[in-house]
């Protein structure tokens, strides 16, 4: 093997490194089936499979429709005491064979490897996301990065076979620097991609906060080196372990932003439901308070409050909506109440991918634009700030309006339309909020549900295909 | 779960394991490393470094090595933590597939 080149940090980096000390943390997390199985879980788990539920489980192992293969099955004390209250959260961790009964989909339809120019990062926009973590302290069974979670071999775009691999800090710090040169010594435009400056950071994977301390740290002070302004850390752990967001985590953002007091950082949580961070009564309801608001499991809440009342982090949460776990207007709505409430914003909510092993979890596009809306109704301005976020190729697409009023003449528009918005063009900032409007499927759960209805398409979200709306194709 | 260094890391202690370990969660006595298996978080990484081939997953330990789960679990609790790589021992080449190792363990603990 060939001697790796280390990453030299700065004085100012190595000062603030010095200050830094990890936590002791004992998740008790569960990892496969096998204990569940051989009734080797602890005692208060056995139970959570039942016999047949694991019957019909181990039965697909070593076919092409295994469970553990597909995303390995795996959960933390924490979590699983909040799934014993909650359906939603029983169904967003426990393995069940519906996952594999239809394997339709593609493997990449946001074709994110086609934006990867080092490993381990994806770069689009002004945001570039590295992968600093191959797993989490519990596995969502809807997750979408399986392939980098269940270490599977991808089909790189040079063609090559291998495992996702890991984002190296020198890497990433030299592809950052050199590419923010580039723009710099042209205008402010990449010369090749157009892209702006990279000017913020999202560390992904994986769950960044399975990381200690001091890795994270490492990142976040050479990030800050290079000049990323704004550093963004995606992150389930609230739900799945609180206690992770300890004194020395805080401790280690205190000293991170004396030493960087320009550089922000956004806390991206993913709650998707209420039951995971919200407090339940010996019946199963959530708990009022006599002053309003309803009530929290104690370790999240003190988490998210020492992240609101530091002004320089950001806390921002971000939900697909998935299907059996939170397509529930009711339970959207609460959320949105309740983070809001707590100094935490509603950023997106997503449209399930459709990728290979998804279709237990997709909710049609335009009935999750439906749930959306629901819940939003009652919500005042600030509490429903969050859109409906859909992932096309050319980057985040906002499914802006669903309509009832029949549009004549196209297909689909007996029931009305769709309006798409692109928010973001991953490649190109001038092509923001372009529109593309389609008759309705109820039934599509990506773009290509609307291929044969396209009416109009300013976003070009199906000419890039060359998929010609209507109109074009009646004036030929 | 966790992960479980076994009796071929006896006398060889590469410590491979420990630089690609996310969570730090080794510790290290005079001649062999062990897993602290509450701080693992189970991501597999140190298993396919380990040039001694001395790491299992706790599920697919063999049967001779089942015990080696509470040693780690002991060792890790009197043991100094370690986070840099360092060279391996003097004649870990030699050691590496020795039989019976165990018996050179030394489950002293470091002075200082």
């Amino acid at each position: 093997m060939a001697p790796k080149e280390k990453y030299i940090p700065s004085e100012t980096e190595k000062a603030f490194l010095s200050t830094v000390t990890n936590g002791k943390y004992d998740r008790e997390i569960i990892t496969g089936l096998k204990k569940f199985v051989d009734g080797s879980v602890p005692q208060d788990m056995q139970g959570f499979y039942s016999k047949e539920e694991l019957d019909a489980i181990m039965e697909l192992d070593g076919t092409d429709k295994d469970l553990q293969a597909r995303m390995p099955v795996k959960i933390t004390r924490h979590y699983f005491e909040q799934a014993l209250k909650s359906k939603a959260i029983q169904t967003l961790v426990k393995a069940s064979p519906k996952e594999t009964y239809d394997l339709d989909g593609a493997e990449d339809p946001g074709k994110q490897m086609s934006y990867s120019p080092v490993e381990g990062l994806i770069h689009k926009y002004e945001l570039g996301l590295i992968y600093v973590a191959s797993t989490c302290s519990a596995h969502c069974r809807f997750c979408y990065r399986e392939e980098l979670i269940a270490k599977k071999e991808i089909t790189r775009e040079d063609g090559t076979v291998a495992a996702k691999g890991l984002a190296k800090i020198k890497d990433i710090v030299d592809y950052v620097l050199e590419h923010n040169r580039l723009v710099d010594e042209n205008s402010g435009r990449h010369p090749e991609t157009n892209r702006e400056r990279l000017r913020e950071i999202l560390m992904s994977g994986g769950d960044p906060m399975v990381l200690g301390n001091k890795n994270i740290a490492q990142w976040l002070g050479a990030l800050s080196e290079a000049g990323i302004e704004s550093i963004r850390i995606g992150t389930k752990e609230l739900a799945f372990y609180p206690e992770r967001f300890d004194e020395t985590f805080f401790a280690m953002l205190d000293a991170f932003h004396e030493a960087y007091p320009q550089t922000n950082l956004r806390m991206m949580v993913h709650f998707n439901h209420p039951d995971e961070f919200l407090a339940k009564d010996p019946d199963g309801n959530y708990i009022e308070h006599a002053q309003g608001g309803l009530e929290w499991i104690p370790a999240t809440r003190a988490s998210v409050k020492e992240f609101a009342r530091r002004s320089w982090i950001n806390i921002d949460n971000q939900s697909p909506i998935i299907a059996g776990i939170n397509d529930d207007s009711d339970a959207l709505r609460i959320m949105q109440r309740e983070l809001k409430r707590n100094g935490v914003e509603n950023h997106y909510f997503f449209c399930g991918r459709d990728i290979v092993g998804h279709k237990a979890f997709n909710v049609p596009i335009e009935k999750a634009w439906h749930i959306l809306n629901e819940s939003q109704k009652g919500l005042s301005g600030v509490e429903a700030h969050a859109r409906l976020s859909i992932t096309h190729y050319k980057g985040k697409t906002e499914v802006a309006a669903v309509t009832n009023t029949l549009f004549p003449g196209v297909k689909g528009g007996e029931n009305g339309v769709v309006i798409f918005k692109l928010l973001r063009s991953a490649a190109d900032a001038p092509d923001r909020c372009k529109v593309t409007i389609v008759g309705r499927n109820e039934e599509a759960i990506w773009f290509s549900g609307y291929d044969d209805r396209v009416i109009m398409d300013e976003a070009e979200l199906f000419s890039m295909y060359d998929i010609q709306p209507l109109t074009a194709i009646a004036a030929e | 779960m966790t992960y479980v260094v076994t009796d071929n890391c006896i006398q060889c202690k590469y410590t491979d394991c420990v630089e690609v370990c996310p969570v730090e969660c080794f510790y290290e006595g005079p001649n062999f490393l062990v897993i602290h298996p509450g701080e693992c978080i189970d991501c597999d990484d140190c298993v396919d470094v380990c040039p001694a081939n001395a790491i299992f997953n706790e599920d697919d330990l063999p049967e001779d090595k089942k015990h080696f789960l509470a040693l780690n679990e002991e060792l890790a609790q009197i043991w100094p933590q370690i986070t840099d790589q360092k060279d391996p021992l003097p004649d870990a080449a030699k050691w590496d597939g020795v039989a019976g190792k165990l018996e050179h363990l030394d489950k002293s603990v470091p002075e200082g």
